[in-house]
Order: C-alpha cells, then structure tokens, then sequence
C-alpha cells in the first residue's frame, strides 16, 4: 500500500512516498528534468560514491497522475530530527551542506533549499536525502537557501558555542531556527562585535527588515551576480562552521563513570542483556537513559539497531564521536518529555516513539530517575514499559540503593508514590510481565529483569 | 530562473552578494542603484500622475 512521507510536501516538484517497505520519491516534469541533469553529471556520481548522498535510482513504476517519473532510496533504519541532535552532529551537518553546495555548484547544480530535515543519520554519519533539492544552476542567481542555512544551521550552532543555550529546545519550538533579530538580541556586545555577527546576524536582520518584499533576484542578476560569490560566501560560512565549538566538559560523564556501581555492575549488566537479546533476537533496540551508550553497543554488535536516547547531551556527543560505523542511532531527547508530533497537521515531524517502534527496551539505570526525579509513579513507569510491547532488559534500584538515598535526600516519604519496596514493585510487575531471567547485582540494591509481556 | 519554493528573504539575498567579498559588494551596489533609480523613476512618475491630476482639485 502506498502512503504519503507526512513530511515531505513542501517542494511542488518532488515528494516521497512509502510503498510498503519501499521509499519512492515521485517527481513532476520540472522535478524530472532537475534530476535527468543531476544524474548526468560527475558530482553525483561522487557524492553518492562518498556516501555523502543517498543512493538514488529511477525505477520502472508507472508514475500516478500528475507524477512524470518515480525515483527509489534505500529506506533510512531511524530518523532523526535536527532537534534530536547532539552540536557536532549538527555542525556535521552544516558542513555536509556546503561542501555539497560547493561541489554541486562546480557541476552547474544547486541546491535550492538548506534545512537540516534534509540530511539523516546513518551509522554515526550525515547522509543528504533530498535528491529533489538539487536543481540546475543558472547564472546570475543567488544561494536562494542561504537565509534558512544561517536560521537552521548557523544559528543554532552559534546559539551553543556564542551563548551557552542548547539549540535543540529551540528548534523543538520553532523548527525554522531563530531569525538573525533574535540571535542579534541573544548575543552578548562581545560576540555581537565578531566580523561574522556583524555580517550574517546584525547586517542580515538590518537588510531583511528594510528589504522586506523588494524583488531583488532580477536586480542581482542584472548587476552580475555570479556563482563564484556563492561560492566565496561558502568558503567563509565552512571556516565560520569549523571555528565554532563546544567545550561541553566531560564531567557528568566522569562523573558518572566514577560511582562505585557503575564500573562494579557493568560486566554483570552486560552479560545478563547479551543473555537477554540472544533469547529475543531483536532488530531494534532502544536503550532508554543510554548514558554513554555501553549498553547500546552491545545491543549493536549482535545486528540490531541500537536506539540511544538520553536527556543529557554530553554523554551524547562523546557517544557520537564513536558512533561511527556502528549500527548506533542517537537521540538527545529527555525520556519524560520525548520529541511529541508536531508541523503541519501535527503530522509533518513524527513523536520520537512513533518512530523508533522497538521490539527490545533496554532500561537500565533509569526507572529510579523517572521515579524519585521526576516523581512518575512506579506503576505508571511499567505500564510505559508495557507500551513498547516489546521485552525489557530492566533494572530495578531499591529504595535502599545509595543513588535512591542521594536523589530523595531532599524529599519526605509522603512525598514520593507507592510501589517502590522490591515486594510491591514486583506485584506491579507481574500483572502485565512475565520473568524470564532475573539476577540480583553486588550489594543486593539492584535487580536485573528479563521481561516478557504476559 | 531557479523555481524557488522558498522565501528567500529580500535582505538575504542582497546580503549574500555582499558576502561574496569585493566583487560581491560591487555587484550589491549596483543591484541596490538599479533599485534606487528604479524608485526614482516610479516616485517621478507618481509625482507627474499627481500634478496632472491637480487642476481637478483646484476647483474647491
């Protein structure tokens, strides 16, 4: 059966549609004749050749009504959205974009838009995916897409490496990234005064405002405007990208590294979910609180695709760094407020559980700070557990565990809910699991769970 | 011309000439002077439509 991409819409000349396990993009006369070029020429042989573009071939469909030609890509295993992604991943992205911008323009093509929605991760790096950006060059037009490169890209880096500020609530919020008037508010005189902020934020939010509604594109080709000012506006946007940097300090990670069950359990905690998956032989895993994603690459090397999603994107972005080639997905996403559905129709992005559809939970180290952190109550924790109806590699931390006593050392007992003894918590469970292995950890805090749903 | 489905941003694009370095600024400038004198132009022909126009309201 044939569905729609929800979001892919926006481009008149190409959209994706799904056609069972199959991704199929459908283009028009306008799209197909931007395609034919493309295809014809050296560029995208190399970037596919480099793994930089998703590879892309014309398929013998009959095209529906109003389509002229239908195009078939290898289906992406997990998306994920800008907002999701750790600051290296986006900046990874960004340079991703220019470089293909300037290796399509040395090929008489652009690339008409610059949205990170474009570029998706595979194995740790950025893949572009919308071949129906691609369009021939013709001179004496501008970089059409360079306001939205600085919004979607630029901003959000400079918001993190300028300002301090995590860009993904932003871009959660407003997923055309902030306008250079906003950014020229949120930074400091210092940075303000930068040669790149004068120009990209402070002289860019002047001209849009005076600019508004002015039809300039026949007047800059009139006075001469060539591909080679794109192409030097690049070069300078690459270095500006390069400069930028965030020193995220390692210590939650450290930190976390050195409590005294960590390093204790993690052999016992691996073996018990390397038990865990070969009964259930899993393709996709997701590692709920992956901290620094030691569980995910176990669950990675036995084939499946590990999601790992955590709050706190410092463990992240060190995971990210050795992600590459590793059937390893990251998300920054905190577990009690995942990335909700949301764009036009509420439909045009999907809820991040709705994508990642796992048929193994990892959940360890975690339920105690959805239940003493966030005060989600015990059996509502499983019942979300249930949700994924898929088995659960759990660990159970008793009220006792020394983590519990330092997470509710500010909290009175009739404050926190029910069901957290290992007696009560086990009557929970058993309602809707059924136990298919369980071991109790050094220091008899802390109980690992097979569960099976009943 | 390339099909844009995107809103470019009028500031943005003359912007983006700028950042092309000193040839950029030179083609910025003169797309900014064919705007002026285009404006000029228009604002003169206003101007004459306006006083064409001015005997009718003298009768008052």
């Amino acid at each position: 059966m044939v569905s729609a991409d929800p979001g892919s819409f926006r481009d008149p000349a190409s959209h994706v549609v799904f056609d069972d396990d199959r991704v199929l993009r459908l283009l028009d006369d306008r799209g197909l004749e931007a395609w034919k070029h493309l295809e014809s020429t050296p560029f995208f042989k190399q970037a596919v050749g480099s793994g930089r573009l998703i590879t892309t071939t014309q398929v013998d469909d009959s095209p529906p009504d109003g389509t002229a030609a239908v195009l078939q890509h290898p289906r992406i295993p997990f998306v994920s959205y800008p907002y999701e992604w750790t600051f290296s991943m986006l900046k990874d992205a960004a340079l991703l974009q220019l470089d293909l911008l300037a290796d399509a323009l040395a090929s008489g093509i652009t690339i008409k838009d610059a949205t990170p929605f474009n570029i998706q991760y595979v194995e740790g790096r950025p893949v572009f995916i919308d071949i129906g950006s691609f369009e021939e060059y013709r001179e004496g037009e501008p970089w059409i897409g360079y306001r939205q490169f600085t919004r979607q890209f630029l901003f959000p880096l400079m918001l993190r490496a300028w300002a301090g500020l995590p860009f993904q609530p932003w871009l959660r919020g407003d997923m055309e990234g902030p306008t250079a008037s906003e950014m020229k508010r949120i930074l400091s005189s210092g940075k303000r005064m930068k040669p790149s902020a004068l120009m990209h934020v402070s002289l860019q939010a002047k001209m849009e405002e005076r600019m508004s509604g002015a039809a300039v594109r026949g007047d800059l080709k009139d006075a001469g405007f060539s591909a080679d000012l794109i192409l030097a506006n690049v070069r300078k946007l690459r270095s500006l990208i390069e400069s930028l940097n965030w020193d995220h300090g390692v210590e939650g990670w450290s930190d976390y590294q050195s409590c005294d069950h960590v390093g204790r359990d993690r052999q016992a905690k691996g073996d018990f979910l390397r038990r865990a998956l070969d009964r259930a032989k899993p393709k996709r895993v997701i590692d709920l609180g992956a901290n620094d994603g030691f569980f995910s690459a176990i669950a990675a090397e036995t084939g499946a695709l590990a999601i790992a999603v955590d709050g706190y994107e410092p463990v992240l972005e060190e995971l990210y760094g050795r992600s590459k080639g590793k059937s390893i997905a990251i998300v920054v996403s905190e577990l009690t407020n995942p990335s909700p559905a949301q764009g036009w129709a509420s439909q045009e992005r999907s809820a991040l559980m709705d994508r990642a559809k796992p048929d193994h939970v990892i959940a360890y180290g975690v339920i105690h700070h959805l239940i003493y952190t966030a005060s989600i109550p015990p059996a509502t924790v499983l019942d979300w557990l249930r949700s994924f109806d898929a088995p659960v590699a759990l660990e159970f931390v008793s009220p006792d565990d020394e983590m519990v006593a330092k997470l509710t050392a500010n909290k009175l007992e009739q404050e926190l809910h029910p069901g957290r003894s290992e007696t009560e918590f086990r009557v929970l469970l058993g309602q809707i699991f059924n136990i298919r292995e369980e071991h109790t950890l050094e220091g008899d805090t802390r109980v690992l769970f097979d569960l099976v749903p009943s | 011309m390339v099909f844009g489905y995107l809103d470019a941003g009028s500031g943005s694009l003359i912007l983006q000439a700028i950042l092309g370095g000193l040839a950029g600024i030179a083609v910025a400038f003169k797309a900014w002077k064919a705007r002026m004198m285009g404006k000029k132009a228009i604002a003169e022909a206003e101007t004459e439509a306006i006083s064409d126009e001015t005997p009718v309201n003298t009768e008052s």
